[in-house]
């Protein structure tokens, strides 16, 4: 039995176009590319290009750059500790952990952190949001789509308003969710995005923080002085080189992976069963995340017999599993049952049609057969 | 000429020396205890007259050789010590290394070599006369002193000198009291009850039930690493995973809510009892504590007790406060795996409002529309047994 994987917003299967194309820089090409001789020059130069790559999907080259990192979460972190120093940040409720925890860490150091509200489907509220703004603002960052139930933020228009508001804040998004899956090109207001390698055919140990070329930014590591200072260890160039061949790929197909997979969204609307799930992603989510409850039951015990047959969903962040319930669900105002029976279905560019028909029979009858269990 | 001085560790053991004609035995079991928890680790292992002493390993290792002794259930005590020649001028060597520079002491030799030219008496007299003399500072103590210097002469013509004595594990060595059947959950409690009843030299398997899907593998990992955690003590176990999944489900249909872990606690005593007699296990033990929740009633236990019809049921915590048993999870370095968030089975079809006091009689008859005997042959059909190093 294949399995069929639904959990692509937990992390993608790598891309072995993309693999093959990096292995050159695991194998031969394995030099520091900041030594001086030849050889490192030669990977230094792949890896400049591989930046470029990057950077022109979403923002130009002239106004943008990037810096690599390790990860999503690490790029937030760098954007939050440099940022939000003083005065007060501003957030969401809807946001990933690594802003989350990041935020609760400032707050012990002294910076007030202030959280938007957000409306039943995850979006943030945009009036509570702009009225959290003030002149103390130092930061503030919302997520570009929640990965809890792809709700998407209209971040470039929330930015400019923030901006309009208050001039000297910066802004930042966490777009891991949106990088390669929904069509954007940073403006001017958006000062820092975070990306992540491994939630489109990436491999772990890559990530960017896109940085507006008038903003600084500080180190979170100190050392050798790679990626201009800000972010000092020797380069990852098999994980980068293998991210911006996927990136390039994944870019290529967006809009029509865009309109496939929103095709498969809409067949598991229509295919669950309404008995036994609730629908809790928006119409406008992005059609990568599908968030559902099957309310009254647990969102785990369902997705360990869904496992048993073959189809592997998540239950809202696999980031935030060891919470019994999803904080970002309860933002939205869902009572804690709903909360308890989240599954998050993600999909993927190679997920197909045949896949999700097999899915939803495999996910309908274990939440039937669930209910009639514990009944 | 200098002698190499070599890093010895001491091991001296509990209540061994009180056995009469069973002596060697327990002093075999005790010394194949001590071996294989030093496996791995370059080391020899000498028995000279009533102690253990582990010599002929790498000196950087002697911190992590003493922390795997010290769990080896009969170990009273231990001390780092040196090897030197037995002369008086290579021990005084020693001494100088190890004495403190002010405070009380005292000089204490054992001479086992009779051929030596002091007798204990002159040495201590020699040695701390030394030591008087050079540091103006010490002053000796011989009821109360701060520090106790140990000289100990071998008859093989060497000498140990040592200062200061670890607290070992305690108990009678693993192996020598029989087996037991422990039923282990994720809790605190259990670990420790198998823990104290290895300690009286009982050898341990364990029985964990699940319910998956209701519970998930991170649960069972956690136990899995309870499991290694008292193996460090034991010298190994088995650990028996069965799923329970089944007999909660059809608890859950035919009885009263309220009965459930009554029921259920007596389906796992009978798993574990069907295990002892797999396995020549000759006893049950639980963690259960009286009255900590609502199943460890006298009522409960009557209950549980009423289907072990061949093995007694040992519930070592059964007296204990939880801050106790708590206490003791932490000294042995089970508490912070116990405290990891993931549910056991107990947690899943949780009732309201349980029974704290069940009756017998109410119970069986709740029972009885149950097919008990099939349950137990289906969970017993999906158990498998892992051994733990």
């Amino acid at each position: 039995m294949t399995m069929i994987y639904l959990d692509n917003a937990a992390t993608t299967r790598p891309d072995s176009d993309a693999v093959r194309e990096a292995l050159y820089y695991l194998e031969d090409g394995f030099y520091n590319p900041s030594a001086l001789y030849k050889e490192s020059f030669a990977v230094h130069r792949a890896l400049e290009a591989a930046r470029k790559n990057i950077i022109s999907q979403i923002a130009d080259p002239q106004k943008f750059t990037l810096l690599f990192t390790s990860c999503g979460s690490e790029a937030d972190n760098q954007a939050l500790f440099s940022c939000a120093r003083r005065g007060n940040f501003v957030t969401t409720e809807g946001e990933h952990a690594a802003i989350y925890n990041a935020a609760l860490e400032i707050a012990r150091r002294g910076v007030e952190v202030r959280y938007a509200k957000l409306d039943p489907y995850g979006c943030a509220d945009e009036a509570d949001l702009l009225q959290l703004v003030d002149e103390n603002t130092s930061l503030v960052s919302v997520i570009h789509v929640g990965n809890e139930t792809g709700a998407v933020n209209d971040i470039a228009n929330i930015a400019k308003k923030v901006k309009a508001k208050n001039p000297r804040a910066y802004f930042h998004s966490d777009g891991v969710q949106a990088f390669g899956k929904i069509p954007f090109r940073l403006t001017n207001d958006i000062d820092f995005y975070s990306v992540s390698a491994h939630k489109i055919g990436g491999v772990r140990g890559a990530g960017a923080l896109f940085r507006n070329k008038n903003k600084n930014l500080f180190p979170l590591i100190y050392g050798g002085g790679q990626e201009g200072g800000l972010r000092s260890g020797t380069e990852n160039t098999f994980a980068i080189m293998q991210f911006a061949a996927a990136t390039k790929k994944k870019f290529a197909a967006l809009s029509e992976d865009l309109s496939r997979v929103g095709i498969l969204n809409r067949r598991f609307r229509q295919g669950l069963d309404e008995k036994i799930f609730t629908v809790l992603s928006g119409e406008c989510a992005s059609p990568y995340i599908l968030s559902v409850s099957a309310k009254g039951l647990r969102g785990e015990v369902l997705q360990h017999m869904i496992d048993d047959c073959g189809v592997v969903v998540g239950t809202g962040s696999a980031c935030s599993s060891k919470n019994r319930y999803s904080r970002v669900i309860l933002a939205c105002g869902a009572d804690e049952r709903t909360a308890d029976g989240v599954l998050r279905i993600s999909f993927s560019s190679q997920t197909t049609e045949q896949e999700c028909e097999e899915a939803i029979r495999v996910i309908n009858d274990c939440g039937n057969r669930l209910a009639e269990r514990t009944k | 000429m200098r002698e190499q001085a070599e890093k010895v560790i001491i091991v001296r053991y509990c209540e061994i020396h009180l056995k009469g004609k069973n002596r060697g035995y327990f002093e075999q079991v005790f010394m194949n205890n001590l071996e294989k928890s030093l496996s791995g680790i370059r080391h020899e292992i000498r028995r000279p007259s009533g102690r253990y002493v582990i010599e002929n390993f790498d000196s950087d290792r002697t911190e992590e050789i003493c922390e795997r002794v010290r769990k080896v259930f009969g170990v009273h005590t231990l001390s780092v010590g040196t090897k030197v020649d037995a002369d008086l001028e290579a021990i005084w060597r020693e001494i100088q290394n190890i004495a403190p520079e002010s405070g009380s002491f005292k000089v204490e030799t054992n001479r086992a070599d009779k051929h030596f030219p002091l007798n204990s008496m002159q040495i201590n007299a020699e040695i701390g006369g030394r030591l008087l003399s050079e540091r103006p500072s010490l002053r000796v103590d011989v009821h109360d002193p701060d520090t106790i210097l140990h000289i100990d002469i071998r008859e093989n013509g060497s000498a140990l000198v040592f200062e200061g004595i670890v607290k070992g594990a305690g108990g009678m060595p693993v192996g020598t009291a029989g087996k037991g059947m422990l039923l282990l959950s994720g809790g605190i409690d259990s670990p420790v009850a198998g823990y104290m009843i290895a300690k009286r030299g009982m050898k341990l398997e364990c029985v964990h039930f699940h319910s998956y899907p209701y519970t998930n593998m991170q649960a069972r990992e956690k136990v899995e690493e309870l499991a290694r955690i008292l193996a460090d003590y034991t010298g190994g176990l088995v650990l028996h995973v069965v799923s329970v999944t089944h007999i909660q489900e059809e608890i859950h249909k035919n009885c009263p809510a309220e009965m459930m872990i009554t029921l259920l606690r007596r389906f796992m005593m009978r798993i574990a009892e069907r295990l002892c007699a797999d396995t020549g296990a000759q006893c049950i033990i639980t963690g259960e504590s009286l009255g900590q929740v609502a199943s460890q009633t006298i009522e409960g236990m009557t209950s549980s007790n009423a289907v072990i019809k061949h093995v007694p049921v040992l519930r070592p915590l059964v007296g204990f406060d939880k801050t106790e048993i708590i206490e003791r999870a932490r000294e042995i370095g089970t508490f912070e795996t116990s405290i990891l968030p993931y549910e056991d089975c107990c947690t899943v079809f949780l009732p309201k409002h349980p029974l704290i006091r069940p009756k017998l009689e109410k119970i069986e008859v709740a029972e009885a529309a149950l097919d008990v005997q099939g349950l137990l042959d289906e969970a017993f059909s999906s158990a498998e047994h892992i051994a733990i190093e």
